[in-house]
């Protein structure tokens, strides 16, 4: 074989693609789009998201595996692994003076220095998810799936089954979905779940505790998606969620205070020698019942190979919580195979009916409380950066990394005497880091 | 993949829409369409089969009086080529150039001493010789529109016919606005877009062994073809020749590899990236990895 | 509750409107894009639906998550 003198052999396809415009007298053609049907598709990402201050910190594996049959079945499988260790907060407000509390295992008590937000950093956990979903086409236009769903904490499990059904309409540019998922949890905590508005007891002092609770969720979706142009998708969904059972956070307690200055009511009888709380203490109770009803759109569009990704969402509950989230992301490629990904969210929560900052020992008690900062008045904002490239075997790898902030105001009616001067609201920075490594053979 | 025999189409219904057939330049070719009535896929298939025994007719090699024929017999002569026929012979020389000589269309007098039918019969090399003085681009004067022949040289579109005549297929089922469609002429096979129904159209890439698994293609967009020697070769001794002749040379190309499959924008590019990758023999896989298309190489 | 009046009456609208929208089947090909997937990544999604379902009072909207947990 006679010797190669050609200068690079990359400049063959590009002469040849010249060559073949001038032979069918076109333009240039759209770029091929051909992919050898992989029978498998791993997905895996290992997440590390760490709270400052000492508070929440997961490092977690998560992997997908499909399995893709003949006539477009699959089967996927998703397990996830977390290790969390890290402090939360307890719901008790932060006192001029140092204050101690009991465990919820209640075996043993904990102190916080003067002027500090109270955080439990009992919860040093593991949990392992599991899920499972297979899909399959239903005639023509239809996509029947149904799907598992397990996860178990020491102190929580979850079981759970969802199907969902999609039927497409219009030349497959309109689509319109349905789907349900039920669940059913138990919640074990640690000691037992404690009676509502019960105080906080002394080291070894077990007598308000109830043991496992239960709950059941129920989800319901719908939703239509819409091709509008060649470059424009969107999509609506409603969704209804019903939870029903115990809803408490069994950990969560709100201080009971003074009605003029709003210092934490001290304990009445002397420490004992095992230790116990401070002060005085209430569990938390919530309503057996939450009705929430979400409103989801979605838009993508192209912008000649970039894509932007903007989202809005509108829920609100029965328990006047009402929230916005808007979601805006634009993928930017660059070179082949890479792109870069920046991402903004922005969130707002208005508070339950029944969030309290601390409990007025001068004034009757609600019939629900809960100082738990989830449930509170509070912006957040997502800032992050996503970078995408594929590996030389064509697989796919992305690095993000994000920067998650949270800040709450406690509504000023709430605010009693001393409180007034403090920092109350037990505000969050996350940094979120996530890599993720896609390969299919 | 049976159908007709001679000129006519036979339309059949398939899982996903229709399926028009018919045979043309020596292979079983295959129009599928997924949307329209049973007379709107009749009408895509005859325009379709039209075209491409247009095509056929006019380059075939066997038919008296057409523009090869007249090139082949000139002895010598001038010929002046319309358009079309200038834009196949600039794609040639184009190719001749790219492939350092390799591919040249003067070449198909070799088949006067090879034949390639799975038999043992290997020519002698006085023989290849003799033919070999009739072979060359470079000895061809091309100045468009006229091409003047040595006496004794032909010209064969073979290499590229049947390739071009599926894009331009293509482009019709494109223009004509029936909903997308996918063109095969034996194996070489281009879409006009991604189907309606399905995420994308399923292409089993064939083995040339009895055992090797099909590759299953998600073909969105774009086209493949394929280069091979399933059922022409020659074998004795134990070793194999292929049908892939070095022009320089008169033998076949050593080491060529049993068969290539390439998917590029279009099936004439996807046609010439295979044949290339043929000609370049032990080199095929590299030249492949270097063009950076999707590709499978068998030996 | 009036808004629940509203998503209903989207929804509805919305639908109408569907039938008269779209593209023929051969200009998907920038739809057919991974990237252009209503859910283009769906293990950043499962992750960042279980990060606001753990740190928020909200939850899903896309479609169903693994199901609850008890986080803190």
């Amino acid at each position: 074989m006679t010797k190669s003198h050609r200068k690079n052999d990359r400049s063959v396809s590009a002469t040849l693609a010249a060559a073949t415009c001038a032979l069918l007298g076109t333009g240039a053609s759209a770029p091929v789009d051909a992919q050898e049907e992989p029978k498998w598709d791993f997905n895996t990402s290992f997440l590390y998201y760490g709270e400052d201050e000492n508070r929440v910190q997961d490092a977690s594996l998560k992997s997908i595996i499909r399995r893709l049959f003949a006539d477009d079945k699959s089967l996927s499988i998703g397990v996830t692994v977390d290790t969390l260790t890290g402090a939360t907060p307890s719901g008790a407000i932060r006192q001029d003076v140092a204050q101690t509390f009991t465990r919820p295992s209640g075996n043993a008590a904990y102190s916080v220095p003067a002027g500090e937000l109270p955080l439990d950093d009992t919860f040093k956990d593991t949990r392992v998810a599991l899920t499972a979903n297979w899909t399959q086409p239903a005639g023509e236009k239809g996509l029947l799936s149904v799907g598992m769903s397990a996860s178990k904490e020491y102190d929580y499990l979850h079981t759970g089954l969802n199907a969902n059904y999609a039927h497409d309409f219009n030349n497959r540019n309109t689509t319109l979905s349905a789907g349900i998922a039920v669940a059913r949890d138990s919640i074990e905590p640690v000691g037992g779940a404690p009676t509502p508005f019960t105080p906080m007891l002394d080291v070894g002092d077990v007598s308000n505790r109830n043991g496992d609770q239960d709950k059941d969720v129920l989800d319901v979706i719908f939703g239509v998606s819409q091709v509008i142009s060649r470059d424009l998708v969107m999509q609506v969904n409603y969704s209804y969620s019903m939870s029903d059972g115990y809803l408490n956070n069994p950990y969560k307690v709100l201080s009971l205070v003074d009605g003029v200055t709003g210092d934490t009511l001290p304990r009445t009888t002397p420490l004992p020698p095992d230790g116990g709380p401070s002060g005085q203490f209430l569990f938390e109770g919530r309503p057996d019942e939450r009705t929430q009803h979400s409103l989801y759109t979605q838009a993508k569009y192209n912008m000649n190979g970039k894509v932007l990704d903007v989202s809005y969402r509108y829920m609100t509950d029965d328990w006047e919580i009402d929230s916005h989230t808007m979601d805006v992301r634009y993928r930017w490629p660059i070179g082949a195979g890479s792109y870069l990904e920046p991402h903004l969210r922005f969130y707002t929560q208005s508070e339950a009916e029944f969030y309290r900052l601390s409990l007025d020992s001068s004034q009757p008690l609600p019939q629900f409380a809960s100082s738990d900062y989830r449930l509170g008045n509070f912006d957040a904002i997502t800032a992050g950066l996503k970078y995408g490239w594929k590996t030389r075997n064509g697989n796919d790898m992305s690095l993000r990394v994000e920067w998650y902030t949270q800040s709450g105001t406690v509504p000023a009616g709430q605010l009693i005497g001393n409180q007034a001067g403090r920092d109350n609201y037990p505000d969050l920075n996350a940094l979120i880091v996530q890599f993720s490594y896609r390969f299919s053979q | 993949m049976s159908g007709p025999a001679g000129r006519e189409c036979q339309i059949v219904a398939t899982e996903h829409g229709w399926a028009g057939r018919f045979r043309a330049m020596g292979s079983p070719c295959e129009v599928l369409l997924e949307s329209g009535t049973r007379n709107q896929a009749a009408s895509i298939t005859s325009a379709v089969a039209a075209e491409a025994w247009r095509i056929e007719d006019k380059f075939s090699r066997y038919l008296k009086g057409n523009i090869v024929d007249q090139i082949n017999t000139a002895n010598g002569a001038s010929v002046k080529v319309d358009d079309e026929t200038a834009n196949l012979l600039d794609f040639a020389a184009t190719l001749y150039k790219l492939s350092d000589g390799r591919f040249d269309i003067t070449s198909g007098v070799l088949r006067e001493v090879w034949t390639f039918d799975g038999g043992d019969h290997i020519p002698d090399p006085s023989s290849v010789e003799a033919v070999l003085s009739r072979v060359g681009w470079s000895r061809v004067q091309w100045a468009r529109p006229v091409l003047t022949l040595e006496p004794g040289m032909e010209i064969d579109f073979g290499g590229i016919g049947k390739e071009y005549a599926v894009d331009l297929c293509v482009a019709h089922i494109r223009d004509s606005q029936s909903g997308p469609g996918l063109v095969n002429f034996g194996g070489d096979l281009a879409i006009s877009g991604p189907p309606m129904r399905r995420r994308a159209w399923k292409v089993a890439v064939e083995g040339t062994l009895p055992d090797a698994a099909d590759h299953l293609i998600d073909l969105r967009q774009g086209a493949l073809a394929t280069s091979g020697d399933a059922r022409r070769f020659l074998c004795r001794d134990g070793v194999r020749y292929s049908h892939i002749l070095d022009p320089g040379t008169g033998w076949p190309v050593p080491d060529a590899p049993a068969s290539v499959t390439v998917a590029a924008d279009t099936c004439t590019q996807a046609g010439m990236t295979s044949t290339l990758a043929m000609l370049e023999g032990l080199g095929a896989e590299k030249f492949l990895a270097q063009q950076d298309m999707l590709h499978w190489c068998r030996r | 509750m009036k808004t629940k009046l509203l998503p209903a009456v989207l929804l509805v609208a919305l639908c109408a409107g569907c039938s008269s929208m779209g593209v023929e089947p051969w200009d998907r090909d920038v739809l057919a894009r991974e990237d252009m997937q209503l859910v283009t990544d769906p293990l950043e999604a499962a992750t960042d639906d279980h990060i606001y379902f753990s740190k928020e009072a909200s939850s899903g909207g896309r479609g169903f998550g693994g199901g609850g947990c008890g986080c803190n």
